[in-house]
């Protein structure tokens, strides 16, 4: 008998429900994405967010790239956590670049780590989009 | 409107700038032909320990002194005649000349390395293994357990966390019995500058090569080391440039040899070796071009290298395998460079020579960790001269060669062959590059 209460219950919202809700939506997309998934943390992935990540993920966390990196010499947030920490934390959640912040911002785009990538990540182009995004994407 | 550049000729292009490219480009130098060597950034040489090693007896027991081992090209013969598809089994017909690869990259990098003298040394990783190498920096000759008499001091920074002294003194201690010397662990007050105490390798490695630190850390050893110490050992710090001796400078002050012992990544080692290559490929007058080669033909041999057309008469392929990007995973496995076939040669794969582009990478691992994993030693087949081969086993150009971790059939990060493999296959694969390359300027014609 609950199985045909559920089943009833599921044709209920794919035929009447869900059309009707489609019918009468308001606001777009990224509104509505945001309206559900905000309050818990999570913003919408762009494009180019998709790229960045995607790029990011060659990185296999040799560390060679820090040896070649002028900031990790004097910016204890960049030293401590390390620069391809930030591609690790980057993959957990974008709220985990909070700790990063201060190195991603201070980041000069020298390129040097870019020189020593085995994998080729595209480091210079990461940092300033995680920098944006820890920028945009930090909890008030 | 923009005028393209003049092509790039040369007799032999190599593309990748590890070890095994590097030495293909310097072996086709040697042999008179006009070399251009492409790369983009380090790869497994960069992040290798900085040790040479070539191959190690797979039928020794582990009771067997270190004296009494198999020298390095017996050992070649052993894994050859044990290990199926390894390139030194593919090359079993040229392994009496592997001493000859050896010496050669010795030679030509002996501002760094060490003389080799036939038989393995056993230096000392930072997690208390005893590793067997060829050859290795001159750094790191003093830390060999086989040769290192008297009582060995391992060295350890008060305070700095990176490094267990005590676990790397355990690998010695255990290996007292084949040969190794009596080791102790020092204690000293070193790096205790301001910031020094939470460096990471490559800060040490650089605070060392200034003026007067390295003179200050021998002066040190000289006061503090433990009465009867006849070497010490430091963690792999001494220096990033190879001209900066910083081993040599310590050595001055405390009046005893110092070595370093192996490392893992970031290596500081692995680097050195990397910037001695670079600057031994300059001295000998390889041009050297910085980025990636796109729009290559595996039958034409031309590519572009940052808009510019480069146009060899042949080709070493060196470019690594999974750190170096020779070998990527695009859902499947692919050679990005020249879109060659990546197969198979070990594992339940091997008899059918099964093209891995069609198979899920993680189809390609054994779930017994101990076992061969089909994954770690996939790469391109290449035939007993070094040219890969198609799927159906056919060479793919004759004048295209490949060398290194790029060719499959060995795990290069683990089965102890890898710096060997691609000294061997870069030695082989420039001189038949050059080879080639003579031929081609002979025919009327041509080039």
């Amino acid at each position: 008998m609950g199985r045909v209460r559920s089943l009833a219950y599921l044709g209920y919202r794919a035929l009447v429900a869900h059309p009707l809700r489609r019918l009468f939506r308001q606001g777009s997309g990224s509104e509505r994405f945001l309206a559900s998934y905000a309050p818990e943390g999570l913003s919408p992935t762009s494009p180019d967010d998709r790229a960045a990540g995607e790029a990011a993920s060659a990185c296999i966390s040799c560390g060679l790239c820090e040896s070649a990196c002028p900031l990790a010499a004097v910016a204890p947030s960049v030293r401590d956590l390390g620069l391809h920490a930030a591609f690790r934390l980057y993959s957990k959640s974008s709220l985990a670049l909070g700790p990063g912040a201060e190195g991603l911002e201070a980041c000069s785009s020298c390129g040097g780590c870019e020189s020593l990538c085995p994998t080729g990540v595209p480091i210079a182009r990461l940092v300033r989009s995680f920098a944006a995004r820890a920028r945009g994407g930090a909890p008030a | 409107m923009a005028e393209e550049a003049a092509p790039i000729l040369c007799d032999v292009l190599v593309v990748g700038g590890g070890m095994a490219g590097a030495i293909a480009a310097l072996a086709a130098r040697d042999a008179g032909a006009r070399v251009v060597l492409v790369r983009r950034a380090p790869g497994s040489t960069g992040l290798s320990g900085g040790a040479i090693s070539v191959a190690h007896d797979p039928s020794a027991l582990p009771e067997v002194p270190f004296a009494g081992r198999a020298g390095v090209v017996e050992s070649a013969r052993r894994v050859a005649a044990t290990v199926a598809g390894h390139p030194y089994q593919v090359l079993r017909d040229s392994l009496d000349r592997l001493w000859n690869a050896v010496e050669f990259a010795s030679g030509q990098l002996s501002h760094v390395l060490a003389p080799p003298t036939g038989r393995n040394r056993w230096l000392l990783t930072p997690f208390g293994k005893v590793h067997p190498a060829a050859t290795c920096q001159r750094s790191m000759v003093a830390g060999d357990l086989a040769e290192a008499r008297g009582r060995m001091a391992v060295v350890a920074a008060r305070g700095h966390l990176w490094w267990d002294a005590g676990l790397v003194a355990s690998g010695a201690a255990r290996a007292r019995h084949l040969g190794a010397p009596e080791v102790q662990v020092a204690l000293l007050d070193l790096f205790m500058w301001e910031e020094a105490a939470l460096a990471r390798p490559v800060d040490l490695a650089r605070l060392l090569e200034a003026p007067g630190a390295a003179e200050q850390v021998g002066e040190l050893l000289a006061e503090r080391l433990p009465r009867g110490s006849t070497v010490a050992l430091f963690p792999p710090v001494l220096g990033l440039t190879p001209e900066a001796r910083v081993a040599e400078r310590i050595e001055g002050r405390a009046g005893i040899p110092v070595a370093e012992f192996l490392s893992d990544v970031p290596s500081v080692p692995g680097l050195r070796l990397q910037r001695a290559i670079d600057l031994r490929l300059g001295a000998a007058g390889v041009e050297v071009l910085r980025g990636e080669v796109r729009e290559a033909s595996a039958l034409a041999l031309e590519a572009r290298v940052g808009g510019r057309k480069v146009v060899a008469k042949s080709w070493v392929l060196a470019t690594g395998r999974f750190a170096g990007g020779g070998i990527a995973r695009r859902g499947e496995l692919v050679e990005p460079a020249l879109g060659l076939p990546v197969l198979a040669s070990e594992g339940p794969f091997a008899e059918a020579g099964a093209r891995l582009a069609a198979r899920s990478p993680w189809a390609l691992t054994v779930r017994d960790s101990r076992s061969p994993q089909p994954l770690l030693s996939a790469g391109l087949k290449v035939d007993g001269e070094l040219r890969p081969l198609d799927a159906e086993g056919r060479v793919v150009n004759p004048r295209l060669f490949a060398a290194g971790a790029v060719v499959g059939g060995h795990d290069q990060a683990s089965d102890g062959t890898g710096m060997g493999v691609a000294i061997f296959t870069g030695w082989l694969a420039g001189r038949a590059a050059a080879g080639v390359a003579r031929a081609q300027r002979a025919l009327p014609g041509v080039g």
